[in-house]
């Protein structure tokens, strides 16, 4: 799907960014299939935004993450981050950024503090906010004393957000934050990156928790099988969502064939409910002057939105399978 | 070489590199009393019987005399296994194991170049054998005083045999390097290490014990490492050189591998 926004400034700019595992020859490994973890992506994160990186498991979100980090290495076209190119100048983008990787892993014999420490030392800048995010997340100075191998899941989680965020990174790169965090963590989190946004930082996360997608970012890409479906505002992903519309009437429900933005009518006596997409307008001269004794109509949810882009998918794919077997007979 | 990385290895082997030292102390500290204790006696009774002579040179060491008896240690399997904690077990765990773990990945997400971050455990590497080696011959020198042989060591030759020592293992090291960065995990590269390893060892030991297998001692490792030879002789020039180019070589393609490899996701 080829779609972009073009920014003021941009701190990530991807073109045509593709990655492909396997069937390389060297250093010697088990030859494999090539896999297409990436596909042409071409996405651009501002200034001062939270974008949002929305995609299940496998999609290609840690892929994504790995290649702006220098980690991996693109099989096709390039991007930049903070200016720098991700091949050539990843040194640069590390100094400026904080990252934490899903899942992440830490030295189980050092304390919380001297990991944090160590990592803050490997910026050569100072970790500034070390006390404040620690304190926000409810690391005392105490648990911060403790070896890293008694952290519990969510400890652990609470060492990766400080270690991201220590030192005032210009780009935090987030890869599924809230994971193993209490939903009180959470909110303390979700407050920090709001305060990012207004210190000017920019942060990308990926997740695949539609709820905290929703409520936080700016902006959303959704990326599937390697491919982004979807870059949009999320209040206009949202917009563009089908909302779900149920009427009790007093009498004959209103006709609604025809109308603009609305479709799977169920109609009968005393009763409507109907999906309705983009504009309200014709829907409402449409129902205006109907005996309504109730109306329900509950607000687009990015989950919707999310699983609607699956659910074209997977008809699309199901058209094709069977049009080929139709050849095929 | 990251000074704050280097400094985070020591610190993480430190107890570690006393441990093996102290071993390694009492390891060179043994030599020389086995040899006052029971050399001559068995030289007496070996030159008694001429078909086992062969036998009894077990890896180019002996017990006949003081530089034999140090090559003996040296070649001794507890020596090898000591000191193989840094020259095999820290290159993998430095790259494949932090790799495998996950924490290969917070440190090069910072402005950690892999060149730097490789030649910092290398030079921790170096390092840590140059202390283990140097405690093995400080325990043996502790000890032929103690049992006043000292006379029959050439202690110019003591700093000599050090460095071969030191360019013995910085080859072994420099090929575990190689094989870390080859791989994802420990497993397959401590599986390749090991097998080199213990083939050289089998090689040279076999060659050391069977005059018919002597031609396959050149292709072992540990053949450029003469304890005996270099204490009476000093500085093995082709020796040191030949563990140099080896060593160099791994080091060489590990610094070529490691930055163009692709670091996805610890599975």
């Amino acid at each position: 799907m080829a779609c972009s926004l073009v920014p003021d400034m941009a701190v990530i700019e991807a073109q045509g960014l593709t990655k492909h595992f396997g069937g390389g020859r060297f250093p010697p490994r088990r030859r494999h299939e090539t896999v297409r973890a990436l596909h042409e992506l071409t996405v651009t994160v501002d200034e001062g935004e939270i974008f949002g990186f929305l995609g299940p498991n496998g999609a290609g979100k840690t892929t994504t993450i790995r290649l702006l980090l220098g980690l991996l290495h693109p099989t096709s076209g390039h991007a930049r981050v903070l200016g720098h190119d991700i091949v050539g100048d990843s040194l640069a983008i590390r100094a400026a950024t904080g990252y934490l990787p899903g899942g992440i892993a830490l030295y189980d014999t050092l304390t919380g503090e001297q990991m944090l420490d160590y990592l803050g030392s490997l910026y050569g800048r100072p970790t500034s906010l070390r006390a404040d995010v620690a304190d926000r997340l409810e690391m005392s100075a105490r648990t911060l004393k403790r070896p890293v191998r008694d952290y519990s899941r969510g400890m652990r989680q609470k060492i990766g957000i400080i270690q991201a965020l220590q030192h005032d990174p210009e780009l935090a790169i987030l890869d599924e934050p809230t994971e193993g965090l209490d939903p009180l963590m959470q909110r303390a989190f979700y407050d920090l990156l709001d305060e990012r946004r207004k210190a000017g930082r920019t942060v990308f996360f990926s997740s695949h928790v539609l709820s905290e997608v929703e409520r936080l970012c700016d902006r959303v890409a959704i990326i599937r099988a390697g491919e982004m479906v979807a870059l949009s505002n999320v209040p206009e992903l949202l917009a563009h969502r089908k909302r779900h519309v149920e009427m009790r009437l007093v009498g004959e429900p209103p006709v609604l064939d025809g109308v603009a933005g609305v479709s799977n009518v169920i109609a009968r006596p005393g009763f409507l409910s109907c999906e309705l997409e983009g504009d309200v307008r014709p829907f409402l001269a449409a129902i205006h002057g109907a005996a309504i004794a109730d109306l329900t109509i509950e607000p687009a949810r990015l989950e919707e939105a999310f699983l609607e882009y699956y659910a074209d998918e997977d008809a699309a794919e199901r058209a094709a399978s069977a049009q080929l077997a139709e050849a095929a007979r | 070489m990251n000074s704050t990385v280097f400094r985070h290895v020591v610190r993480q082997h430190r107890l570690r590199l006393l441990i093996v030292a102290a071993a390694l102390t009492g390891w060179g500290t043994l030599m020389p009393l086995i040899y006052s204790a029971i050399g001559e006696q068995l030289a007496t009774i070996i030159q008694q019987f001429p078909a086992f002579q062969e036998l009894a040179h077990f890896g180019g060491g002996d017990l006949f005399s003081l530089p034999g008896t140090i090559s003996l240690g040296f070649i001794h399997p507890i020596a090898i296994a000591l000191l193989a904690v840094f020259a095999i077990a820290l290159p993998l765990s430095g790259v494949a194991g932090e790799r495998q773990r996950g924490t290969l990945e917070i440190v090069l997400a910072r402005p950690v170049s892999r060149q730097s971050y490789f030649v910092t455990l290398l030079v921790a590497t170096i390092l840590f054998i140059g202390l283990a080696v140097a405690a093995t011959l400080i325990g043996t020198v502790i000890a032929c005083g103690a049992v006043n042989v000292l006379d029959q060591l050439n202690l110019a030759n003591l700093p000599v045999l050090w460095l071969n020592g030191v360019l013995l293992y910085f080859a072994i090291a420099a090929i575990a390097f190689a094989a870390s960065v080859s791989f994802d995990r420990m497993g397959p590269a401590a599986g390749v290490v090991l097998s080199i390893v213990l083939v050289a060892y089998f090689l040279q030991i076999i060659g050391s014990l069977w005059p018919d297998a002597e031609w396959l001692q050149p292709y072992s490792l540990f053949h450029y490492l003469q304890p005996d030879l270099v204490l009476g002789e000093g500085l093995r020039v082709f020796d040191s050189v030949l563990l140099l180019v080896v060593g160099s070589l791994a080091v060489a393609y590990a610094l070529i591998v490691f930055p163009r490899r692709d670091l996805a996701a610890p599975t």
